[in-house]
């Protein structure tokens, strides 16, 4: 009796409220639908909610052939399409034993890292959007991305989905004259990455809107298994180009940025840092890019012995694994993907410990997912 | 105290460090270009719509079985000198992914893809192509680089 | 008396300033659009007329054959008065702003007083649209308009009885004859006055880097996320009639209004209130926008005891 009392006498009182934010929502890059729970402005609860872009590549694999399967990894995650060309046919590689030339190593070393950049332009770009810096740095970045996807259109013959990547080497030698392009673009793009750090990283409101928010300690990002710039932002120095070097990535001289508080600005700063030492990398694979052809002779259709290979590769977003089991048949027996927007995502509710809409936006903004790969 | 005038001079400083960049962004020439009037110039190797060659074609099937997506289809006659001839070859734009596997296991270079990249259309089933037709691709917009 | 003559003189006036209303809101909604686009090096509209001015004609006509969608739930009244709301304040303001040595609808001797009781009513129109639209992305988006717009009043009233203090009329004509010497942003004190001025007029009007309550990223449109067609096109002209207040009266307050050497008053009036726009809009597309508590905290902990600090100089030193 006593409770109904205190109710009925309590004539002013407040709810907390449901907002699905998404999939329809400004913000959420892609089809991410996030179920929030509020208190005013305050976010109580957060629930990600994913599925809205499953295409079920894992199960396509099956019925395709190996080399069928390359132009699915380009719809992965579709802002890095090289790297993820590159982790596939690494993968098969790697099952079927194959060696490739050094030339194709090089020139895969120098697209990976360019489409890294250009992962990154967007990552930086939607986050000063999601900050509310409306549209001026996605356009600056977007203009930076339109000469990276230029010097691809070039390169393979399409400007999102490259299918460059080939098992036993590349679709085809660089163009001519290429190399002058990539080498005029990475002096253009040094001065850019100035102006973002004028633009964007030391402003003040940014920094008031960045910092501290969405603190990811390191070792609740090692329980989550987050992986890339958002775990290097928490201060693990760990990068499979340095820490397992595949391709020629040993013989290149980079440093790997790390952050210090695992703030969403952190994670921001290692993303700028990142796109320098990537355009030191791409440098340095020009100056010394072998001679000779790029693709070893393979068959059409590539029969592997019946095993398993497991290939990772450090991904803008962190470590694309892929996991091939082989029945000895021109088909993968089963083909398992490990993306890693999927345990970035995972980690979202962990940060939006007594943070408002507005440091949501902020948060999943800073985490860089994209459906694509999440949902596969 | 003058920790905190510092602040806000740096954070002052930061604003117009930022407008200065912005309003120097007024001067470049603009990135963008004015679409149906002025069209970007395709690459040598840009992957647009297939094409073919149909007195090339050898029809040995080889493009087909090498697509993704199913989106070729190909039946073939034997002629008297045992050299086979496409009877039909059907492409479905509806399907294709522009990966360019096709094109890159056709061992005569019949198939090939063309430049063309404006492939909208208000009826579905323009998007079925007999590729046999030399006409196939009057209709569609070519792109012109100015 | 009320004269015929009277009448005339009222419709006329009328007629032109709603004329000007219309044509100033259309005319800066297409600036806008120029100016993001050279600051994000596009080229912005360019199809209708030259360098697509009659851009915002050809929208209006759009917005105005647009079907207008009530949400299941709204609050009819509420949410069919909220436009008007908006609008029809921002109109009234008009009333005692001095475009030239006679242009000015009424020169009343409270003119400062008038301005500010008026534009105050905005902030019942645009939590009205969040109210009424059920919707809860409206809802907090009226919420924190309501909060805003009622914190930035306080230094953005004290920073105008500075200029008055100085001036010692409430009257905009006298004020802007009290500038005759020199203008009020370069006495100091008055400076101060007009930075503070210039900032939370900003939030008065939503704009960025003050506008969370329609932070797009974050609240998809705010409060007029449910409107759409001509109750849209209404917050739309509100939103830039208010920009042009704000700037117009920045003008008349410290950088002398209309005086100015050679050019007629009217010419030198709308040079200064549209730089001032144009450096409104120049800071829109540069800045990241503030979080709702660093606004309120900016408002409350920064701004109004700056003005305060600045009202009792200013008193210390005309005593």
């Amino acid at each position: 009796m006593a409770d109904l009392d205190i109710k009925e006498k309590k004539d002013i009182f407040t709810e907390e409220f449901l907002i699905n934010m998404g999939p329809q929502h400004p913000s959420t890059h892609g089809v991410l639908s996030l179920e929030l729970k509020l208190d005013g402005e305050m976010v109580l609860e957060c629930t990600p909610h994913i599925g809205y872009l499953h295409r079920s590549f894992e199960k396509l694999a099956e019925n395709r052939t190996y080399t069928q399967f390359i132009p699915f990894t380009d719809r992965l995650d579709y802002v890095a399409s090289m790297n993820n060309n590159l982790g596939y046919c690494m993968a098969v590689e790697n099952l079927l034993k194959l060696d490739i030339t050094d030339r194709a190593k090089y020139i895969r070393v120098i697209v990976a890292e360019l489409n890294r950049i250009a992962s990154h332009l967007i990552a930086i770009g939607t986050f000063a959007q999601d900050l509310g810096a409306f549209a001026t740095p996605l356009f600056y970045c977007f203009r930076e991305r339109e000469k990276i996807v230029d010097i691809f259109n070039e390169i393979c013959g399409n400007r999102l989905t490259y299918n460059y990547i080939r098992i036993g080497g590349v679709q085809s030698d660089l163009p001519k004259g290429i190399e002058e392009k990539i080498k005029n673009f990475i002096k253009y793009m040094r001065s850019k990455i100035d102006e973002y750090d004028w633009l964007l990283t030391y402003n003040v409101i940014f920094l008031a809107r960045a910092k501290n928010i969405g603190l990811l300690r390191k070792d609740i990002a090692i329980n989550y298994s987050v992986t890339g710039p958002n775990l290097r932002a928490s201060g693990v120095k760990r990068d499979l180009r340095k820490d397992r070097p595949y391709l020629v990535y040993d013989k290149f001289e980079f440093n790997v940025p790390v952050g210090v508080n695992g703030d969403a600005w952190d994670r921001y700063k290692v993303r700028i840092e990142e796109m320098r030492q990537s355009l030191k990398i791409v440098e340095q694979a020009l100056g010394s890019l072998p001679q000779g052809d790029p693709t070893v002779k393979t068959g059409r259709v590539h029969k592997p012995a019946a095993g398993e290979a497991y290939f990772r590769t450090e991904n803008p977003r962190g470590e694309l694994g892929f996991y091939i089991v082989s029945d000895g048949s021109a088909y993968p027996y089963r083909l398992k993907i490990r993306a890693p927007s999927f345990s970035n995502l995972a980690v979202l509710p962990e940060l939006i410990k007594d943070a408002k809409i507005a440091d949501i936006v902020c948060i999943s903004g800073s985490l860089d997912i994209l459906m694509g790969e999440i949902d596969r | 105290m003058l920790r905190s005038m510092n602040n806000i001079i740096t954070g002052i400083l930061s604003l117009i460090k930022g407008l200065i960049i912005t309003f120097n962004n007024n001067f470049t020439s603009a990135t963008t270009l004015q679409y149906p009037d002025e069209k970007k110039a395709m690459t040598e190797r840009f992957r647009g719509l297939i094409d073919l060659y149909p007195e090339k074609c050898v029809a040995c099937y080889q493009c087909v079985k090498a697509c993704p997506t199913a989106c070729l289809a190909m039946t073939h006659k034997q002629t008297d000198e045992k050299k086979k001839i496409t009877n039909t070859f059907t492409y479905n734009i509806e399907l294709c992914c522009f990966c360019g596997l096709c094109q890159q296991v056709c061992p005569t270079g019949a198939i090939y893809m063309n430049k063309i990249y404006e492939i909208t259309t208000y009826e579905r089933n323009k998007l079925y192509i007999n590729l046999l037709n030399p006409e196939k691709y009057d209709e569609w917009p070519h792109t012109s680089p100015k | 008396m009320f004269t015929l003559l009277n009448l005339t003189n009222m419709i006329t006036t009328g007629i032109a300033v709603l004329g000007f209303i219309a044509i100033s809101a259309m005319f800066l909604i297409w600036w806008e659009r120029k100016v993001s686009a050279h600051i994000q090096t596009r080229l912005g509209p360019m199809r209708v007329g030259w360098h697509g001015i009659l851009q915002s004609v050809a929208d209006a006509i759009k917005l105005l054959l647009k079907e207008d969608i009530r949400p299941a739930g709204a609050d009819k009244l509420v949410w069919w008065l909220a436009p008007f709301f908006v609008v029809v304040p921002s109109v009234m303001a008009f009333a005692t702003i001095p475009f030239g040595k006679t242009l000015i609808p009424k020169d009343l001797n409270i003119g400062v007083l008038y301005i500010l009781a008026v534009s105050s009513v905005c902030v019942l129109g645009v939590f009205m649209a969040g109210w009424g639209s059920n919707n809860k992305y409206s809802l907090l988006g009226g919420i924190r308009a309501a909060a805003q717009i009622i914190s930035y009043e306080v230094p953005l009233i004290l920073s105008m009885i500075t200029v008055v203090m100085y001036a010692n009329t409430l009257s905009m004509q006298k004020i802007v004859e009290s500038q005759s010497h020199s203008w009020n942003i370069l006495h100091p004190n008055l400076a101060l006055a007009g930075l503070i001025y210039i900032t939370s007029a900003t939030a008065e009007v939503n704009r960025a880097p003050f506008d969370i309550p329609e932070a797009e990223s974050e609240l998809v449109a705010g409060f007029h996320t449910e409107y759409s067609g001509m109750k849209f096109a209404m917050f739309f002209i509100g939103e830039y009639t208010n920009l042009f207040i704000i700037s117009a009266i920045a003008t008349t307050l410290f950088f002398g209004g209309w005086k100015g050497p050679l050019l007629p008053g009217v010419i030198w009036f709308l040079i200064k209130t549209y730089s001032i726009i144009y450096i409104l809009m120049w800071i829109r597309w540069t800045f990241p926008r503030l979080r709702v508590d660093q606004l309120m905290g900016f408002a409350w902990k920064f701004l109004t005891p700056i003005s305060f600090l600045n009202l009792a100089i200013a008193g210390w030193l005309l005593l």
